[in-house]
């Protein structure tokens, strides 16, 4: 498989912490750099985050842009675990790296059109509110042009929603942004709910990342134990889901998953804003679009989570990985 | 006096090529920048346009940055009163002036940003969309800090809508954009169809600033007489309301203007009155005013104003 290159557009957080030290053990992605935006957690805080995030992955070559403060039109809202804020030190240390300067929609501006002009386009993983995408989208046709897929965990169909009776925490955090994604042309690749639900990790997970990871599956242990997950009234057993990282997981094993075509779209306003509908049964008549991923192998992709953190701990010294990481 | 820095957001279109042309022989406006946006008519013409008015006027060199080529979230919608190119019947030369490679957004943010750092606060004169302007705060708010106010046209409060019943076109094209402005807590000051209805240019008029107007006469009478909406019935007159000069009058010449603080809402949620402008003149939201609006403008003044400003091209050109 060819490298892929991608831009992560993350408001770190729990879940795009995974996300993005996934993606940074994994051969498979180019990853040109982080942009940052407000969700989970107000922007400087995730900004923060994703710089002690890039820090602890060793990869000081990944530049961390901020951007957006805030949605495109509706009044702000944060995560449920916007108490995180920044992750403190007893989690996560404090590291050396600064964000880039420049502004992260300049940064998704220049790479797309760059990528536009030759040919060989960009994916965006988008884990967090769709802002920055979008404020991107409306500067320049090639914008669009340059990029091969937007990769979006977001949206929730029968799942039902997770921040609101009927609307997942990405989307309702910037439904406008969303809707211009999803009309935008470019294919997209809905992750939803109904399927990050599917695969839920446990305790015994999270002591695997934190046994054979080194010091950043050390940090994803303390991150999922502290902000715990799981909800077995909704989910009927034990274990938490880890939205995030099901976006890179479709990056480098995209077999683990099931999609369906279908159009879909964004109510924006009233009560049910943020509400997600995908035409599975092509009411409406309109050639579907975006890829919806509606199933994942619970197992597979679980093993490719662990497997994945676990290179954190190969990549330290033998004697250093048998002294528990 | 030093002159105001000002940067003009625009979708050329007759009637900001007569704002833009007014503005250039103005010394009291230092003008930083034009930033065209996709409006009256599609980006890539409302830039050619600007290009080729700056040429018209003289004044290459003022930068020129292209802007946003869409609306933030709604489809695009054009202008029905400008013809085929944005001018009418008129067809300049092909510009040899070019835009800069810079975008229009990334202009106002870091002209914004300095002049916040340097307290030489902007004041921004949007003829269009307001599109540029909100994009650029939604991406940095904190270059709020580097604009002095915003002199826009666009809404109607009292009158009807231009383009849809409710609606006034450039807050219609985008609402959003609209309602990211006024909700930014920056001074604006609201020319709306309130006020430009009050100032029509007339058929006599046009014979007035076509005789004035030296080297730039034959274009000006063709663009003038192009604006006619000969529609007496709405307008109590021949002519056309003189709708994005007003914003370079206002500047020029405040006093000519009457003006009303009121907080102003923009409908972006409904279809039905998607893009009205609603003022709370009585305080009924408990909420502070956050806009001027023009109630009345000395229409004889502002036209012999434009006269005055326009005849300056009968004089040499200063190299």
């Amino acid at each position: 498989m060819s490298l892929q290159k991608v831009i992560i557009d993350t408001d770190p957080g729990v879940d795009d912490a995974a996300a993005i030290l996934m993606a940074l053990a994994s051969p498979e992605i180019d990853l040109l750099g982080l942009s940052v935006v407000a969700g989970n957690v107000p922007l400087s805080d995730a900004v923060a985050n994703a710089c002690k995030v890039v820090d602890l992955s060793g990869r000081d070559d990944v530049p961390v842009y901020a951007g957006a403060p805030g949605p495109l039109v509706r009044d702000q809202v944060f995560g449920k675990y916007a108490r995180i804020g920044p992750f403190g030190h007893d989690f996560v240390t404090d590291g050396n790296i600064m964000p880039a300067g420049g502004h992260a929609v300049d940064f998704i501006v220049c790479t797309a059109r760059e990528a536009a002009a030759s040919g060989e386009k960009v994916t965006i993983c988008a884990i967090g509110p769709l802002t920055n995408i979008a404020l991107a989208l409306m500067q320049h046709p090639d914008v669009a042009r340059g990029i091969g897929q937007i990769v979006s965990m977001g949206g929730a169909f029968a799942a039902l929603g997770h921040r609101t009776p009927w609307a997942e925490f990405n989307v309702y955090a910037d439904p406008h942004a969303a809707e211009i994604v999803y009309r935008s042309g470019v294919p997209v690749v809905v992750m939803p709910l109904d399927m990050t639900f599917q695969a839920l990790f446990t305790q015994r997970h999270f002591e695997r990342f934190a046994e054979q990871g080194g010091p950043a599956g050390a940090a994803l242990f303390k991150l999922f134990t502290t902000f715990d997950r799981s909800d077995v009234d909704r989910f009927g057993r034990p274990g938490g889901p880890i939205h995030d990282a099901t976006t890179i997981a479709w990056l480098i094993r995209p077999d683990l998953f099931k999609s369906r075509k279908a159009t879909v779209g964004v109510q924006v306003t009233g009560f049910t804003k943020g509400y997600t509908y995908a035409d599975f049964h092509q009411k409406m008549n309109l050639a579907a679009k975006a890829t919806i991923v509606t199933d994942v192998d619970e197992e597979g992709f679980i093993n490719l989570m662990v497997e994945r953190i676990s290179r954190y701990g190969r990549v330290a010294p033998p004697d250093a990985q048998s002294l528990g990481g | 006096m030093t002159a105001i820095p000002i940067i003009i957001d625009c979708d050329p279109g007759i009637d900001d090529t007569i704002a833009l042309l007014t503005a250039f022989v103005s010394a009291e406006l230092e003008i930083l920048g034009i930033t065209p946006v996709c409006g009256n008519q599609p980006l890539d013409r409302t830039v050619r346009n600007a290009l080729q008015v700056c040429e018209l006027g003289d004044r290459t060199d003022i930068p020129v940055y292209a802007g946003c080529f869409r609306p933030m979230f709604r489809d695009p919608i054009y202008g029905q009163f400008h013809g085929k190119n944005g001018l009418g019947n008129t067809t300049l030369p092909e510009p040899v002036k070019v835009a800069e490679s810079k975008s229009a957004v990334d202009f106002l943010i870091d002209t914004l940003t300095a002049a916040a750092v340097l307290q030489k606060r902007v004041t921004i004169c949007c003829l269009g969309p307001m599109t540029n302007l909100a994009v650029a705060l939604r991406m940095k708010p904190q270059i709020a800090e580097g604009i002095e106010q915003v002199v826009m046209m666009g809404g109607a409060y009292r009158e009807p809508g231009n383009r849809t019943i409710t609606s006034e076109f450039n807050v219609l094209a985008d609402p959003h954009a609209a309602h990211v402005v006024f909700a930014s807590g920056i001074k604006i000051v609201a020319l709306a169809l309130d006020a430009t209805h009050q100032v029509m240019l007339k058929p006599e008029h046009v014979a007035q600033f076509s005789k004035v107007s030296g080297r730039i006469s034959e274009t000006l009478a063709e663009l003038m007489a192009f604006w006619d909406r000969n529609d007496v019935r709405r307008y109590g007159s021949r002519g056309g309301p003189l709708h994005d000069p007003l914003v370079i009058a206002y500047l020029l010449s405040p006093d000519l203007f009457e003006t009303q603080p009121a907080r102003v809402f923009v409908e972006h949620e409904s279809e039905l009155c998607m893009g009205q402008t609603i003022a709370d003149w009585y305080g009924k939201s408990g909420l502070e005013p956050n806009a001027e609006i023009v109630t009345r403008v000395d229409a004889d003044g502002v036209i012999a104003l434009f006269l005055d400003r326009l005849s300056r091209y009968a004089e040499e050109v200063v190299a």
